[in-house]
């Protein structure tokens, strides 16, 4: 195959039982934005689905649309911003972290990585939006699962799980996705210079209020939230957050959509000379992991329930974050570090085994992305 | 649809399947008829078949030694939580251990600094909101079951309620299980962090009716508690303004926290039951809630009213919260307000997208009228969720075929229209049967293959969800592509 470029689904069952029958693995890509994510594992050949794209059908009022993978995040965005609607999940741009130009990302890597960014705290990850998809599997079968209505619960729900696989289960042709209405104002409040545990317990307090923040974040200097609603809700919103930051020299700002784009993609750490990672936790440990790490740079979102970190002290790290109940993604290193250390935690025997059980469920032949989440899978 | 014909094997075995339980699980076997007869089904009431036995469990380990005991002697296992499945999920076999975790119902810990519950899954859905709201949180999936069924069945069922479309479905809000898989080996996927490590296991044992694994412990999100509810009821002279209206709220970037409509069938029922003051005259009529702070419920409530008369209907809001809480109870009653009408009934849970609505409602009348049978609509409309009722007699010579064939008329017209089969009841035996009419081969083929990468032996809640059991071959790495074959041992039901 070396590089295969296919279009439409009948190109992907074609190329899927080709490299079947050759037992030859390859990489699935599209925009190429995140090549560098996951373990450096490059299996020589290349599947290229940027040209299974474009917008199938999108119905505004039915809050869906459907998507070929290989489109471009930038294209979706803007069409669903033409109806006053937007991705629930708030896609990152993780391409000028991981090497690769800003804008290239597609809506499969975004739903293969779990891209999610400030949005996930208030309308779910791309795991809750995703209702259904079409794929090819390691069989060389074309299948769907899911479906294309919000509610819906016949048969396993096979869309949760390729979100955040890797594209180690199958080869995506079509994707299904919940939208939602976009704001029509937004605002974002500053408060300066809180330290880590100030600063996540502040988070965490509005987090915990019925104000349905859209954004919850902070980094060493500042903490940021973000508001949403109609005038006079924003505004009662906005003095009932005073009232919770009593005593805090509060800044208010017009959406200030780039503060939390940027936490998003991680652009402060584009030019960080450590390793970066990304850790989940639960938001009540995020300050003692971001203390404990001793981490030159770091930022926070989700109300503390992700970290974003840079250090190489690997071992410590996930010491730390075991210790915390958490998980680290080694989110950016050399390839060399990403083939000799775990990017993703190292899973507890049982785990370990149902992972590969469900991996041979749909690539029995370890056809796709081979090698990228663990070794075998 | 016909039970199982039980392996007899086992069954001849019954016994000392009975003593060998009593000595892993002491106090907690049922094994003698008359006890059994206490749980010979669930909500899919035309149904009912006792268990060989039914063991209730009072911790994980016991759990463990069930399904390991299960495991060696390959006798099938039904999970069961409090029996309130709609779509026979939790029916027994008569061959077959009935595992009721209804003992398991601590709440293990409760962490508002992170919103969350740990919860064993025998506990009662609403008994974490009971926990909970003393500190202004609530767990929002709401089935209307609520103050019966367990965490352990909504996890089974995915199941939704009166609030998805705002809050989403039990897997919405589900941070992390343990979960006892068929052999006994004990897993835990997900926690107390918001993004799950790795294959998202979890995002797929929720909504598994039972087949994958026996849920031990769940890890659920709490929500703050909004602080102002407002209720407003619109009354339609005609079905597609409704369906129009509906289609505005949401293309107007409204979420109300819930939107259920009524048909005037359903609407005649209820007034004759509770008189909730609907307007009898009225084709169709929606109750509609907004949540949130005070202005924002404002002025949900004003753009929502001015949208409803937009579509010519008569609309009035709750007066106060006894009002509120009147015109609810009468959503809530359309069940017993059917129920009263004839000795038996059926609930179907389609889901459509909305704009099908119309067409949809008109449809299952002219069905109605050839099955000769009485039925109404409700509908959760905000995600297209339909409820129809369908009312007959068992008794009566042809009612219960005539019934289920008119339900499964139903479904493929969801399916038709581009639904789908359930929308949050879940497939069980009840819609086992129509999988083939919103999958093909190809999808059942991979459904079954994740279902052997769980539960290779084909233990647990076999009958369930699939219509054709096929083998799993080396422990599901390898379908058999032609020539499936039926487990010889495992009759189908």
């Amino acid at each position: 195959m070396a590089e295969h470029v296919v279009a439409i689904e009948a190109d992907v069952v074609e190329a899927v039982r080709a490299a079947q029958s050759a037992r030859a693995p390859f990489e699935i890509v599209a925009g190429r934005s995140k090549r560098n994510l996951g373990r450096a594992v490059r299996p020589g050949d290349v599947l290229d689905v940027s040209r299974v794209s474009g917008i199938v059908s999108y119905e505004p009022e039915e809050l869906i649309l459907t998507a070929r993978p290989g489109t471009p995040i930038v294209e979706i965005a803007a069409a669903l911003s033409a109806k006053g609607q937007r991705l629930g999940f708030d896609p990152p741009d993780w391409g000028p972290l991981l090497g690769a130009p800003a804008g290239s990302g597609t809506i499969g890597g975004a739903i293969g990585a779990d891209a999610c960014g400030p949005g996930r705290v208030r309308y779910g990850a791309v795991r809750d939006q995703l209702l259904g998809f079409r794929g090819v599997n390691g069989f060389g079968d074309a299948f769907k699962a899911g479906g294309k209505v919000v509610k819906n619960v016949t048969g396993f729900d096979i869309p949760k799980l390729v979100c955040g696989a890797f594209g180690t289960l199958g080869v995506l042709t079509e994707v299904t996705l919940r939208v939602f209405p976009k704001p029509s104002r937004s605002q974002t409040i500053v408060v300066r210079h809180l330290t880590p545990a100030a600063a996540f317990a502040l988070l965490r307090k509005v987090w915990a209020s019925p104000l349905e923040a859209t954004g919850l974040a902070c980094t060493a200097d500042n903490t940021f939230i973000r508001l949403d609603g109609e005038k006079e809700p924003l505004a009662e919103k906005i003095a009932l957050l005073r009232s919770l930051c009593s005593g805090l020299a509060m800044e208010q700002r017009d959406d200030d959509e780039a503060v939390f784009r940027g936490i998003a993609d991680g652009a402060a750490f584009v030019t960080a000379l450590h390793d970066v990672w990304r850790v989940a936790l639960a938001p009540s440990s995020a300050a003692v992991v971001v203390e404990k790490s001793g981490a030159p740079l770091w930022a926070g979102d989700w109300a503390g329930g992700l970290v974003w970190l840079a250090t190489n002290d690997h071992q410590r790290l996930r010491a730390i974050v075991r210790e915390a109940g958490g998980h680290a993604m080694l989110m950016r290193a050399d390839a060399e570090t990403r083939t000799s250390v775990d990017v993703f935690e190292t899973e507890e025997p049982v785990r370990a085994q149902l992972t590969r059980a469900v991996k041979a469920a749909f690539d029995p032949f370890g056809l796709f992305n081979p090698g990228r989440m663990w070794d075998g899978v | 649809m016909e039970l199982p014909q039980p392996n007899t094997e086992i069954v001849a075995h019954g016994a000392d399947i009975i003593t060998a339980l009593r000595a892993l699980v002491p106090d907690g076997v049922v094994g003698d008829p008359s006890g059994l007869a206490a749980f010979d089904g669930d909500a899919l009431t035309a149904y009912r078949q006792k268990p060989l036995a039914c063991v209730l469990p009072r911790n994980k380990e016991q759990v463990s030694a069930v399904l390991e005991f299960s495991a060696a002697h390959n006798i099938p296992i039904v999970p069961r939580g409090a029996g309130t499945s709609l779509s026979g999920g939790a029916l027994p076999r008569a061959d077959g251990i009935l595992l009721s975790l209804t003992r398991m119902n601590r709440i293990v810990e409760i962490d508002l600094a992170n919103r969350c519950v740990v919860a064993e899954p025998g506990v009662t859905n609403l008994a974490i909101t009971r926990a909970v709201e003393h500190a202004g949180f609530y767990y929002a999936p709401d089935p209307s079951s609520q103050i019966a069924c367990t965490i352990g069945g909504n996890v089974a069922e995915n199941s939704g309620g009166l609030h998805c479309l705002k809050y989403g479905l039990t897997t919405n809000n589900l941070l992390g299980v343990e979960l006892i898989l068929p052999g006994g080996a004990q897993v835990r996927l997900g926690g107390k962090a918001a993004q799950a490590c790795g294959l998202d296991l979890l995002g797929v044992v929720a909504g598994s009716e039972g087949l994958l694994g026996v849920v031990v412990e769940a890890t659920l999100r709490l929500l703050p508690r909004p602080p102002v509810t407002r209720t407003l009821l619109a009354a339609f002279g005609a079905v597609p303004d409704a369906g129009q209206c509906v289609a505005d709220i949401i293309a107007a970037g409204l979420v109300p926290a819930a939107m259920e409509f009524m048909d005037r069938r359903c609407v005649a029922a209820v007034e004759a039951y509770s008189a909730p003051g609907y307007p009898s005259e009225a084709e169709g009529v929606l109750i509609i809630d907004a949540d949130g702070l005070k202005a924002e419920v404002d002025d949900a409530i004003a753009r929502i009213g001015a949208i409803a008369r937009r579509n010519g209907a008569d609309v009035r809001e709750a007066t106060d919260e006894n009002d509120r809480a009147r015109l609810w109870a009468g959503r809530k009653a359309a069940f017993p307000a059917m129920g009263r009408l004839a000795p038996d009934m059926l609930c179907m849970d389609g889901t459509i997208p909305r704009r099908a609505l119309p067409q949809v409602l008109a449809r299952m009348s002219e069905m109605a009228d050839e099955y000769r049978l009485g039925f109404c609509n409700v509908f959760h409309a905000g995600d297209g969720n339909l409820h129809p009722l369908i009312i007959f007699d068992v008794m009566k010579n042809d009612e219960l075929a005539r019934a289920e064939a008119f339900g499964a008329d139903i479904l493929r017209l969801c399916v038709e229209v581009g639904g789908v089969l359930t929308g949050e009841h879940g497939v069980g035996l009840e819609k086992r049967d129509l999988m083939p009419t919103m999958f093909s081969e190809a999808d059942l083929a991979q459904q079954q293959r994740l279902k052997c990468a769980f539960d290779g032996g084909g233990l647990l809640n076999p009958g369930k969800v699939f219509p054709i059991l096929s083998a799993c071959v080396e422990q599901g790495h390898m379908h058999v592509r032609s020539g499936r074959l039926p487990f010889a041992n495992l009759p189908r039901f």
